[in-house]
């Protein structure tokens, strides 16, 4: 027989530690459902992907220090020397890493003007073997020739006529119908034109917490810098021996340049996301820690309570409560109040929601979410409560007769 | 309808064992008004916890209405209080945060009784103690005597057999004393077997059947004498 009526009525006649702890278990969902949704959209962000090969890819840099180094036959040398290693796949110069954090970043629009509104890409300046080194898979049109790489000097402000996109930077460009944008025109630096001879399914920037992060063009260019980049990517299973092999390859056959920053993508993207780890590793302690603080607080309250009612348990027990229903009185008595905390929990949680999506544009939580918190603190709740009220059901029906034992 | 066989009781506290109860014999009929007298410290309460099975003897046999209580777990002898015994205590021991309405409810809802029965039978039992009207008041609202009416209403709501009080006139004057045993010999006559512990020598004079305990041994007063023999003997 449930006790509902004359418990709520009695919950009534002292409402303060109840209304504490109901308050207390409101805030936890409120902070809680938010903090998970949070940890959530960062999974979701770390979660995509980079369109690169990350397993099986490394880069290093090239730093030159000889005067009059012939910076395009070494390029070339170089680059043969590591493509003609057994287990590389493809390999190429790059001026930038993808999620690696520093890039370069151009406006292309479909006409040409000054004023015509352009949208942000990074640029990734490849030869080649571009795409076959990063590993994206080009889903129309053709990767560039031999004749279509041009050297480009530090200082330069041309762009060669033809360019590769990534599918969402198409769709961006070309009112979202990707497949129009093969062989369209588009416009570097207001006017340049640059004619889309490929794109690719997917290729991050170099900046994770970038809106357009999926907005990359690869440009038919080599580098001729003092300062470059080479990216490689090996057969699976084979980076990590290749990486000092290749590493010591290259000082040895050259002592005019040093190699350094040999790193692999995996790496890159453990640090390019390690504040993201980092929030999400406070945002789970602080879900964890007001758990636990809410945990004791109902276990607080209810042994205060149960020992202030030492003599009516006893009693009750005297009138014929079983221990299995005196336990069941304090369990139902927690979720009267647990339940309170989380209906107000929900508003509170809705509230502090609406202000994160207003203040930060976040993406609104699902309802989901906030029926598992309300399941996983009602069940805290339950499970706090119990062993109070195994404590509860132990006291002996003579309390009735003795006062305290 | 009970009968204790060399019923003892002791408890054991740091080194110290106390025999609160020695080799009690005792049996009492239905419709049986017994009052238990003695010392402070006699074993008196003791005596009342273990008819009433809120606690269990060291030794002995203890049946109850046909029933062996030794063979009882916890769920059967709550059963057993709740079905068979009603409790009247000496500090009324009503639950502050209820009202009348649902003091004298608490046992009926381990009963299981539904609802339109268990209203029914708080109101005619709160009629019958002359508090119908105050419900909804709370027991700190009520005198003593009111109080000890209410629980008495609480004792009465199951229809027991059998009613255990423990000083049930302790904390209240002579007058709401007497008024309260007048009701438990009213219930007496209604067939309700009675097992009362007092420290009124004249109240405890109006039972049918005097029980003396001391030092834990049980002594019945043959009625209208003096003289005592030892119900162990018997
Ligand atoms: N839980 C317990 N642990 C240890 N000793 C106990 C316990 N309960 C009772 N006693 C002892 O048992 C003896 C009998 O106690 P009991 O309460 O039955 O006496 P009583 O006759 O009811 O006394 P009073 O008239 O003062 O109420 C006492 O010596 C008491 O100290
Ligand atoms: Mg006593």
């Amino acid at each position: 027989m449930l006790e509902l009526g004359p418990m709520l009525r009695a919950l009534m006649r002292n409402k303060i530690g109840a209304l504490l702890i109901a308050l207390q278990i409101a805030l936890t969902l409120t902070i809680m459902v938010n903090a998970i949704f949070m940890m959530q959209e960062r999974n979701r962000q770390m979660a995509r992907a980079s369109g690169v090969d990350e397993q099986n890819t490394f880069y290093l840099s090239n730093t030159v220090f000889g005067e009059n180094y012939p910076l395009q036959s070494a390029l070339a040398r170089d680059l043969d020397q590591i493509r003609k290693t057994p287990g590389v796949v493809a390999a190429t110069q790059i001026n930038a890493i993808p999620l690696s954090g520093g890039g370069w970043s151009m406006g292309l629009q479909t006409k040409p003007g000054d004023d015509v509104d352009g949208t942000g890409t990074a640029i990734y300046f490849v030869d080649t073997q571009g795409i076959a080194a990063l590993g994206v898979e080009l889903l129309a049109g053709e990767n560039f020739s031999e004749s279509d790489i041009s050297w480009r000097e530090r200082s330069s402000n041309k762009w060669p006529p033809k360019i590769i996109i990534t599918q969402t930077l198409a769709e961006k460009l070309f009112e979202g119908d990707w497949k129009k944008a093969l062989g369209q025109t588009v416009y570097i630096n207001n006017h340049d034109p640059m004619q889309v001879t490929g794109i690719v399914k997917s290729l991050q920037s170099p900046w994770n917490g970038w809106d357009n992060t999926e907005h990359a063009s690869l440009v038919p260019s080599q580098l001729e810098n003092k300062g470059s980049r080479l990216f490689i990517r090996t057969e699976p299973g084979r980076r990590d021996a290749l990486m000092p092999q290749i590493e010591k390859m290259l000082a040895d056959s050259d002592k005019q340049r040093i190699i350094r920053n040999v790193k692999t993508m995996t790496e890159t993207r453990e640090e390019s996301y390690r504040e993201h780890q980092a929030t999400n590793n406070i945002l789970l302690t602080v879900i964890i820690v007001l758990t636990l603080v809410t945990g004791f607080g109902i276990v607080g309250l209810a042994m205060f309570s149960i020992n202030r009612r030492t003599r009516q348990i006893g009693t009750r027990r005297a009138l014929g409560a079983s221990q299995w229903q005196i336990m069941r009185f304090f369990m139902l008595e927690n979720l009267l109040i647990s339940s309170l905390g989380v209906v107000l929990g929900i508003g509170g949680a809705i509230g502090l929601n609406i202000w994160l999506v207003s203040t930060f544009a976040m993406t609104p939580l699902t309802p989901g979410l906030l029926l598992v918190g309300c399941a996983a603190l009602l069940l805290v709740g339950q499970l706090a409560v119990s062993y109070p009220a195994l404590i509860a059901a132990r006291i002996s029906p003579a309390t009735a007769t003795r006062g305290r034992a | 309808m009970l009968s204790m066989k060399n019923i003892s009781k002791s408890f054991a506290t740091d080194n110290v064992v106390t025999h609160a109860l020695r080799d009690i014999n005792l049996d009492l009929a239905e419709g049986d008004f017994v009052s238990v007298t003695g010392p402070s410290g006699s074993g008196k309460t003791t005596f009342l916890n273990i008819a009433g099975l809120l606690e269990s003897s060291t030794s002995g046999e203890y049946w109850l209405d046909g029933e062996d209580i030794s063979k009882l777990d916890d769920k059967g002898r709550s059963r057993m209080r709740n079905q068979k015994i009603g409790f009247i205590f000496q500090s009324f021991n009503l639950i502050p945060d209820l009202n009348l309405f649902d003091n004298v409810d608490v046992p009926l809802r381990y009963r299981g009784f539904n609802a339109a029965e268990r209203k029914k039978r708080i109101e005619y039992h709160l009629d019958q103690v002359g508090l119908a009207s105050r419900m909804k008041h709370l027991p700190s609202q009520l005198s003593g005597g009111q109080q000890q009416r209410v629980a008495i209403a609480r004792a009465l709501a199951t229809s027991p057999r059998f009613l255990l009080a423990d000083e049930p006139t302790g904390n209240l004057d002579s007058s709401m004393a007497q008024s309260v045993m007048s009701l438990l010999e009213d219930i007496n006559a209604n067939g309700t077997t009675i097992l009362m512990v007092t420290h009124d020598n004249g109240l405890a004079a109006r039972a049918k059947r005097q029980i003396f305990i001391k030092d834990g041994q049980a002594q019945e007063l043959r009625q209208g004498q003096h003289n005592i023999h030892n119900l162990a003997a018997v």
